[in-house]
């Protein structure tokens, strides 16, 4: 059939063009695409012109009985959709005509007749980056081509380019998916995974000075033991332990528990006075560490200011704009690299603010530390509250900067301290009083 | 002193009062003047008439009855020019002018006496002779397929199949009288009602609804689209060729690159049948244009908006300028043009309530002479949106 109709194709155009009325020597193929998630659907009109219209009917027409049966149509309509070439982001498609109507022969060789052609292609899983290859080798000598997409009505779908060839029988179509179900439970959308989640929440610690400056503030004074309103004698190490490790899981309850409200958008608080309560919590803990304000009760302190600083955590992970599926995910990723970093800075800090406590050089870095950590809230407080810019963070995040180095230089330091010191777990009988 | 100044007050009230009269005087809104004329042509036609031209309101396929195609390939429903008596053609006219602006009118006309020219063209060709006075009454809403284009007693064109040529042209083909007018429900000042007029080369849908009036969707096109008549050029679409040309070249070169698409438009892609579609945008944006280049784009966008009467084309105008930011210009051809000619490129402009094509036919030699323009709003074609409401 495909031989016949490009030898009758080549015939009719050679015949004579007439002055007036309408297309003459063309075949316009004018296709609309409609985008969907799972499928592309495809409307196609095909008007012959005057002159070629003898060679279209002819080739539909094959017993040539001067009407198109309904086997002809569609035999005819399939044989249009094998000359298309589809490919959905590089994969091969095969369309599926869904429906088709015929003009009458008369009305064809008019110029006026048109052949309407449904049919859709079935699309793959794809990545949200998407692009439909469409070609069209139907009768190419006499068609001129049009392609275009409806501008999609699905508000995950947007269209991001649209490249033919000269003539159009060539189109290309670009466009991206949002709101993709995740492929595997471990990627919780296509931008961000869990993993990468898990790392957003251990950077927010580790760079989050506040709050780790909450914590090491609450930490100072908890290898101590509150005497008539000042701060005394090192407790014995494994009520040290036990304290550190209750401050630190009530913190960790606290903050868990505001994150996953916040997150679902149960609850709902601005984000400027949260900053500025978070700024208070490290004030409170740092005046703690210098002086016995609440001993005994960190923990329901930690817990308390850490339902202050779940809030906080909330904006951050809500900036990911995550479904609400995704953010049950999304919550567990980030709260475990909170959890992590935090247990990180524990372990790293804890051998240390154990050795040196035991030691008299203790209060030298205690009352320093808390001084700093008081400043800075101090700071914060007024940056938060007024439009004055203070270079707090500067100097913060200039000292977080070499955590590491700050926290191997302490570890060394308390290791020399405690070697010299008669309490010193290091040191000897007189530890074993202690545990 | 305190004289004068109660009789000059009273002078202004009086003034005011007067003007305020003389504004009101014809106390006729433009929907309550269009329902007069529009009454004034049905009563001149007797019963049988006015049965074939008025349609159901809701009469789909009656309102989609329109192309870009000679009445005699395409039958349109109504009545024609040719069909009325003077005093009807002449109320009929007169209704046309009173919904259309003076140069909407005037461009309308100039379309009907282009397919004039075309018909005395096509007879001097020998493609037969101007049909005779009277014609064929067909005044039953249509003839079966086929049996148009040849009243004469012409050979049927399928005779030969395979082999039939072009259909034949004839006086019944072309020519100014060849305009069909119809209504779809009756004309009133409160419920929706549509006024159709058109015939080759013309389509306009005209939805009334209180004081509203849309022209959405209407096809103007022309061939030979520069002929002369009385001894002056005239181009029925010449200013929608010029002042698209001279928006082009108003665009500095990247903008161009962005207007100017890199592949062909053979066509119209929402011709006669493709209402309420929505494309994707192509081009560029009007947010990116100048102050300049946006005026120069809603002029252009007048050219189709203003066809319509005064009341309504300003409301559309601010509707289309109200969503100048999200309407796009693109092109396609050559981007030169050759002054006192129509451009020989098609371009389209599309808004969220908005899209016109310009589209050059390759048929019949030179695409300058021939074009096809359509003037849509998808989203209220035939005035859905106001009837919705």
């Amino acid at each position: 059939m495909t031989r016949k109709l490009i030898l009758l194709a080549a015939l009719v155009l050679a015949s004579t063009p007439l002055a007036s009325a309408h297309r003459l020597d063309e075949y316009l193929q004018a296709t609309l695409l409609t985008l969907h998630k799972d499928q592309v659907q495809a409307s196609m009109r095909l008007i012959p012109g005057v002159s070629i219209s003898a060679a279209v009917i002819a080739a539909i027409d094959t017993n040539h009985d001067g009407t198109l049966s309904p086997e002809e149509q569609r035999s005819y309509a399939e044989h249009v959709l094998g000359d298309l070439t589809l490919t959905a982001n590089g994969q091969r498609l095969q369309p599926t005509l869904v429906s088709f109507t015929f003009p009458q022969p008369g009305e064809m060789r008019e110029g006026t007749g048109e052949i309407h052609l449904d049919y859709t292609v079935a699309l793959p899983k794809l990545g949200p980056t998407r692009a439909l290859m469409l070609e069209d080798r139907h009768l190419p000598q006499a068609s001129v081509y049009l392609v275009n997409v409806l501008a999609p009505t699905d508000r995950d779908l947007s269209v991001t380019a649209q490249k033919r060839n000269s003539q159009q029988s060539v189109y290309e179509l670009d466009w991206t998916q949002a709101n993709l179900p995740p492929a595997h439970w471990w990627t919780i959308t296509n931008s961000v995974g869990f993993a990468g989640i898990f790392r957003l929440g251990m950077r927010h610690i580790a760079e989050g000075t506040d709050h780790l400056l909450f914590l090491l503030a609450l930490l100072l004074p908890a290898p101590l033991l509150a005497q008539q309103g000042r701060w005394g004698a090192p407790a014995a190490v494994r009520p040290s332990i036990v304290r550190i490790l209750k401050i630190v899981t009530a913190f960790t309850l606290g903050h868990s528990v505001t994150l996953a409200l916040a997150a679902f958008g149960i609850v709902h608080v601005p984000g400027r006075p949260i900053e500025v309560l978070i700024a208070v919590s490290i004030l409170v803990s740092a005046i703690h560490a210098l002086r016995p304000v609440f001993p005994g009760r960190e923990a329901w302190i930690a817990a308390f200011f850490g339902l202050i600083h779940g809030l906080a955590f909330a904006t951050t992970l809500g900036e990911l704009g995550l479904d609400r599926w995704q953010r049950v995910t999304g919550l567990l990723a980030f709260n475990l690299g909170i959890e992590t970093m935090q247990m990180i800075v524990v372990a790293l800090t804890l051998p240390s603010l154990l050795l040196l406590s035991r030691t008299r050089a203790y209060p030298a870095f205690r009352i320093p530390a808390a001084l700093f950590a008081a400043f800075a809230s101090l700071g914060w407080i007024i940056e938060r509250t007024s439009t004055l810019t203070l270079p707090v963070d500067s100097i913060v995040n200039a000292a977080a900067h070499h955590a590491a180095a700050v926290a191997a230089a302490l570890f060394f330091a308390s290791l020399a301290a405690s070697a010299r010191a008669p309490h010193s777990l290091l040191g000897g009988a007189a530890k074993r009083s202690y545990l | 002193m305190t004289f004068l100044t109660s009789r000059t007050r009273r002078t202004f009230v009086m003034a005011a009062l007067l003007s305020l009269a003389i504004a009101t005087a014809p106390a006729q809104n433009p929907t309550a003047r269009i329902v007069t004329a529009a009454n004034s042509f049905l009563e001149t036609l007797t019963p049988a008439q006015r049965k074939v031209v008025i349609f159901d309101f809701n009469d789909t396929k009656q309102r989609a009855r329109w192309s870009n195609f000679p009445t005699g390939f395409i039958p349109r429903s109504g009545i024609s020019l040719r069909q009325m008596t003077p005093r009807e053609r002449t109320a009929a006219l007169t209704l046309l002018q009173t919904v259309l602006s003076p140069r909407g009118y005037e461009k309308v006309q100039q379309i009907m006496d282009g397919d004039e020219v075309t018909k005395l063209v096509e007879a001097r060709n020998g493609n037969r002779p101007p049909g005779g006075p009277g014609g064929p009454p067909n005044g039953n809403g249509g003839p079966p397929p086929g049996a148009s284009g040849q009243p004469g007693g012409a050979p049927p064109p399928g005779a030969n199949p395979g082999g039939s040529g072009p259909p034949r042209l004839s006086g019944d083909m072309f020519g100014k009288d060849l305009y069909f007018i119809s209504f779809l429900g009756t004309p009133s000042t409160t419920s929706p009602w549509m006024i159709q007029f058109g015939g080759h080369h013309l389509a306009l849908n005209i939805t009334i609804a209180g004081d509203q009036g849309v022209l959405t969707p209407t096809l103007t096109g022309a061939q030979p689209a520069l002929y002369t008549a009385n001894g002056k050029i005239v181009r029925p679409l010449g200013q929608e060729s010029d002042k698209a040309l001279a928006l082009l070249n108003a665009l500095d070169d990247t903008e161009r690159k962005q207007a100017v698409l890199s592949y062909q438009l053979a066509d119209l892609v929402l011709g006669p049948g493709q209402d309420g579609v929505i494309l994707q945008p192509e081009g560029l944006k009007a947010s990116a244009m100048t102050g300049r280049q946006r005026a120069m784009l809603l002029d252009v966008i007048s050219e189709w908006a203003g066809i319509i009467n005064k009341s309504a084309a300003e409301a559309r105008m601010a509707q289309l300028k109200a969503d100048l930011d999200d309407t796009w210009f693109s092109w396609s051809g050559p981007t030169t043009g050759t002054p006192g000619k129509n451009i020989t490129a098609y371009y389209r402009i599309q808004g969220p309530h908005l899209v016109i094509e310009y589209a050059p036919q390759t048929l019949g030699g030179d695409p300058a002479l021939h074009v096809h323009t359509m003037y849509r709003d998808p989203t209220n074609d035939y005035g859905a949106a106001l009837v919705k409401k």
